[in-house]
């Protein structure tokens, strides 16, 4: 059986997009399959990337339970020039959908759950997906926190920014840990000086207490990726880059948990 | 001989019944001793029967309570060996947890000859 990741952060504009794309691209270079969902119904972002739109049904129609998950997933495999398998779910980005998605009351949300959960069995069994890659909204949202419940392994992921860092260390002990999640931080847009042995023990003091936080992986800054706009996919397009490496490196470590 | 077997037959039926009564009142001890331990006074009033078990609610639980709402939230329809298999509790234990949660209105319980079931709600009848 595969296994389902979230990715989510305290605060916004940390990143969970830009490592969502990049690692799911990762796994398919790799050849595995892989199924990347949109879960940021609020502010969808993956139609934009991937530059893809869905014909009939979004990831939105399937929560709702108005049509089967195959349905509301779009073959990209072409993205990774035939490697692997890459299905994307994009979430509706519509004024009128993502303001039909903030209206959602308790009970919808707990139907939402139990759909997410059911994708353990269609995505992962029946499908044979390896990995199922939630890309989340910031914070304590509803979709955010059903992603969370439904996932294996969270990847959370941070500036250094002191109220993210704060934020997110509050999430470690009172969302995640209370779900029983298996957690990992990612450190990221730190700044290249950081990276070193010495920058490491400065960002260390710098975060306080740092030796109780699951830090996975420190990743630097890019001018290129900032200029790049969202509009190009690191892994597939520059393999060389540290960022892309590094995502190698974080791919083989969730491959070997 | 045939009378033997009939007798026999019969004093299996009786032990069957006190059987099958004996786990009642054991159900429904464990779920008054795990109420005196973490809930509420039977005397007060229980949640609201339709009372929806999202992630908020979820997260609010103390933890023993949560475990097994997630565990039952995951496998759908479980019984208390099932679910007690999942959290590596005692099967008493997660029977008492799950008749708990039953009576605060977030699962219902439906037996199934001498199986009880434990789900989650959904009420699919009233989609949106």
């Amino acid at each position: 059986m595969g296994k389902i990741i979230a990715i989510h952060s305290y605060k916004g504009g940390t990143g969970k997009t830009l490592f969502s794309v990049n690692l799911a691209m990762t796994f398919a270079l790799k050849g595995k399959k892989v199924c990347l969902l949109d879960m940021d119904f609020r502010a969808p972002s993956l139609h934009a990337i991937l530059k893809a739109k869905s014909e009939k049904y979004w990831l939105n129609d399937y929560l709702n339970g108005t049509c089967s998950i195959e349905k509301a997933l779009i073959d990209l495999t072409k993205l990774s020039g035939g490697k692997g398998k890459l299905l994307v779910g994009l979430a509706n980005p519509s004024t009128e959908a993502i303001r039909d998605m903030s209206a959602k009351d308790r009970k919808w949300e707990m139907r939402a759950l139990g759909r997410l959960l059911a994708m353990r069995n269609s995505v992962l069994g029946e499908m044979g997906m390896d990995y199922l890659i939630f890309d989340t909204s910031p914070g304590l949202q509803y979709s955010s926190i059903n992603a969370i419940v439904s996932a294996d392994i969270v990847l959370v992921i941070s500036t250094i920014d002191a109220s993210d860092v704060q934020g997110t260390k509050r999430m470690l002990t009172e969302l995640y840990d209370l779900f029983e999640k298996k957690t990992y931080m990612i450190l990221n847009k730190v700044l290249i000086d950081y990276t070193t042995k010495k920058g490491k023990e400065e960002l260390s003091e710098k975060l306080g207490n740092s030796h109780s936080l699951p830090i996975f992986e420190i990743v630097p800054c890019f001018c290129d990726i900032l200029k790049a706009g969202g509009t190009r996919i690191i892994a597939k397009e520059f393999p060389q880059h540290f960022f892309s490496k590094t995502l190698n490196r974080m791919a083989e470590k969730i491959e070997h948990m | 001989m045939k009378k033997r077997d009939f007798s026999t037959k019969k004093s299996l039926i009786i032990l069957e019944k006190i059987r099958e009564n004996l786990e009642k009142l054991n159900q429904k001890i464990e779920v008054m001793i795990e109420l005196q331990k973490h809930g509420k006074p039977s005397n007060e009033p229980l949640a609201d029967a339709t009372a929806p078990l999202d992630v908020m609610t979820l997260l609010s639980m103390p933890d023993h309570l949560r475990k097994t709402a997630i565990t039952v939230c995951r496998l759908g329809r479980a019984t208390a060996e099932e679910v007690a298999q999942q959290t590596k509790r005692a099967r008493a234990v997660e029977s008492g947890y799950l008749n708990q949660l039953v009576l605060m209105g977030y699962l219902k319980k439906e037996r199934q000859g001498r199986k009880a079931y434990f789900y989650v709600d959904k009420d699919d009848n009233n989609k949106e």
